[in-house]
């Protein structure tokens, strides 16, 4: 009810009641205002004790500033389907940060204001955003080409010394620390926890203040094992974060990542060495490798019985087959030899014939040569001997005395100069025919 | 001995896997094979041990790791 005005001039104003209810009217029930399609991310996402929830849907820019933003409630019937619908299709709760497209009413209360009430929510929105988050992550980590690179670590033949990152008492670190020391083939495993929160707005700080110190201590490990489960499977969308994935594809020794949900994946699952999806199964993984190393040391076993076997085996062969060998070929030796002898046997008479037969033909022909040599020598000789009797001849003292010469002897010498005689000397002078003795006077 | 003992399980198998191989080889002499056997008997034991003998030595030193971090 309007106040009669003490100056006539001044504007009639009006209550703020009568206003709210002008509000009201403008807003509360306008076609264009209901059960529209919105799309929000979540902000301070509350339960009261009634279990209604209470939100502000906003909106921000390219550079993360808000640019628009109003309160949203979520009536407790309402909110109870929604939870259990949401949780069904995205594996997790709704929670503040998230992309949501929800069905929104508008309605101003004169007392509380403008808020919209949220009557429906649509999963595949949500889902679809974290996909897009997610792919961008695992794009950027292409792009700078280290996606990859824990997956191409060498593994160590059996990986015993286990780094863990998990929650200390939760049920899957449990589950992973029975499951690996009470394998039943004595293998052993040596296990260190370092402990993170697994889940919300804890868990990239303190899994990388976790591979933090593991790397501090890496020449005492073989792998890392990222381990969460038991509880809820909410705020898994933790691990979509860029630099805990970067951290991981970048760490040095290969990273086992446990973490996952049945109907999805992490960033982590894409850049860590090996993705499991339960810590049970890593536990079984690390296991297998161990049994996989004892069978091959089996194998390993049975190749060295079955290699000195065969090199024995072979060498029985041998000297199995020389033992035959050696009498045959003896055997065969002696008939060879004995064939050749035979044969030599058999060809000496002739050999021997045709050798008396040359030999006796050079003699033959020795004979004929040494005749003719005779010949030719006593031919040769008597010739000789006829010229030397010819000049014996000639040279003969009778032929000198025949032509008148005598020769004077003194005894059995000849005197061949006067001053060899001495008077009183008998000498003997011969002629050619006869001699006749005298004194010297 | 003391060169067995700190063998890695790596490098115990290596070797072992190419004393094998040697082993296998025809030309393998009836001569080195007894040495061979010795040597990969050894060697599997080296191996075997590491897989299922604990090392007492390298728990203390984790779980004292673990402690600190606790």
């Amino acid at each position: 009810m309007q106040q009669p005005s003490l100056f006539p001039d001044q504007p009639q104003g009006m209550t703020l009641s009568e206003f709210n209810a002008r509000i009201e009217r403008q807003v509360n029930g306008v076609p264009g205002l209901q059960n529209q399609w919105v799309i929000a991310e979540t902000s301070d996402l509350r339960l009261n004790r009634s279990g209604h929830c209470y939100t502000e849907l906003i909106e921000k820019d390219d550079r993360g500033i808000t640019i628009a933003k109003i309160g949203a409630a979520i009536w407790a019937g309402t909110y109870r389907d929604l939870y259990n619908k949401f949780l069904r299709s995205t594996g997790q709760v709704l929670a503040t940060g998230m992309k949501v497209m929800v069905k929104v009413t508008v309605n101003f209360h004169s007392l509380y204001g403008m808020k919209v009430v949220i009557n429906d929510i649509d999963p595949n929105y949500t889902l679809g955003d974290m996909a897009r988050q997610r792919q961008e992550i695992i794009n950027r980590l292409t792009a700078e080409g280290i996606i990859d690179l824990n997956k191409e670590l060498p593994w160590p033949e059996v990986p015993q010394r286990i780094a863990i990152i998990s929650a200390e008492g939760a049920a899957g670190y449990g589950d992973f620390m029975n499951q690996l020391t009470g394998n039943p083939y004595g293998l052993q495993f040596y296990t260190c926890l370092f402990n993170a929160v697994m889940q919300g707005a804890q868990t990239v700080p303190t899994v990388m203040a976790a591979m933090d110190r593991i790397n501090r201590h890496i020449d005492l490990f073989d792998c890392v094992v990222i381990i969460r489960g038991g509880g809820a499977t909410s705020e898994l969308n933790s691990f979509d974060n860029y630099d805990l994935a970067s951290y991981v594809a970048n760490f040095p020794i290969p990273v086992i990542v446990g973490i996952g949900h049945e109907r999805d994946v992490t960033v982590l699952d894409y850049v860590a060495a090996l993705r499991v999806k339960t810590p049970t199964a890593a536990a079984e993984t690390l296991i297998q490798r161990g049994t996989t190393a004892l069978a091959h040391l089996d194998e390993l076993q049975d190749a060295v019985v079955t290699a000195v076997r065969d090199t024995v085996g072979q060498a029985r062969e041998h000297l199995a087959f020389f033992t035959t060998m050696i009498p045959a070929a003896a055997r065969h030796l002696i008939d060879t030899n004995r064939i050749r002898l035979d044969n030599h046997a058999r060809n000496i008479p002739f050999a021997a014939q045709g050798l008396i037969v040359n030999q006796r033909t050079r003699l033959e022909r020795a004979v004929e040569r040494m005749g003719d040599a005779v010949s030719r020598a006593l031919q040769r000789e008597q010739q000789r001997l006829v010229a030397l009797g010819d000049k014996a001849t000639l040279l003969s003292p009778v032929n000198t005395l025949q032509r008148g010469y005598s020769l004077v002897r003194l005894g059995d010498k000849c005197v061949t100069a006067a001053d060899q005689l001495h008077s009183g000397d008998q000498i003997t002078v011969q002629f050619a025919t006869g001699t006749t003795d005298a004194t010297i006077n | 001995m003391e060169e067995n003992t700190q063998m890695t399980y790596t490098q115990a198998v290596t070797e072992l896997e190419q004393l094998v191989q040697k082993m296998q080889d025809p030309q393998c002499s009836i001569d080195n094979l007894t040495d061979y056997t010795k040597r990969s008997k050894e060697l599997l034991d080296i191996c075997r041990k590491k897989l299922t003998q604990a090392d007492e030595q390298l728990k203390q030193i984790l779980a004292d790791i673990q402690q600190q971090g606790q």
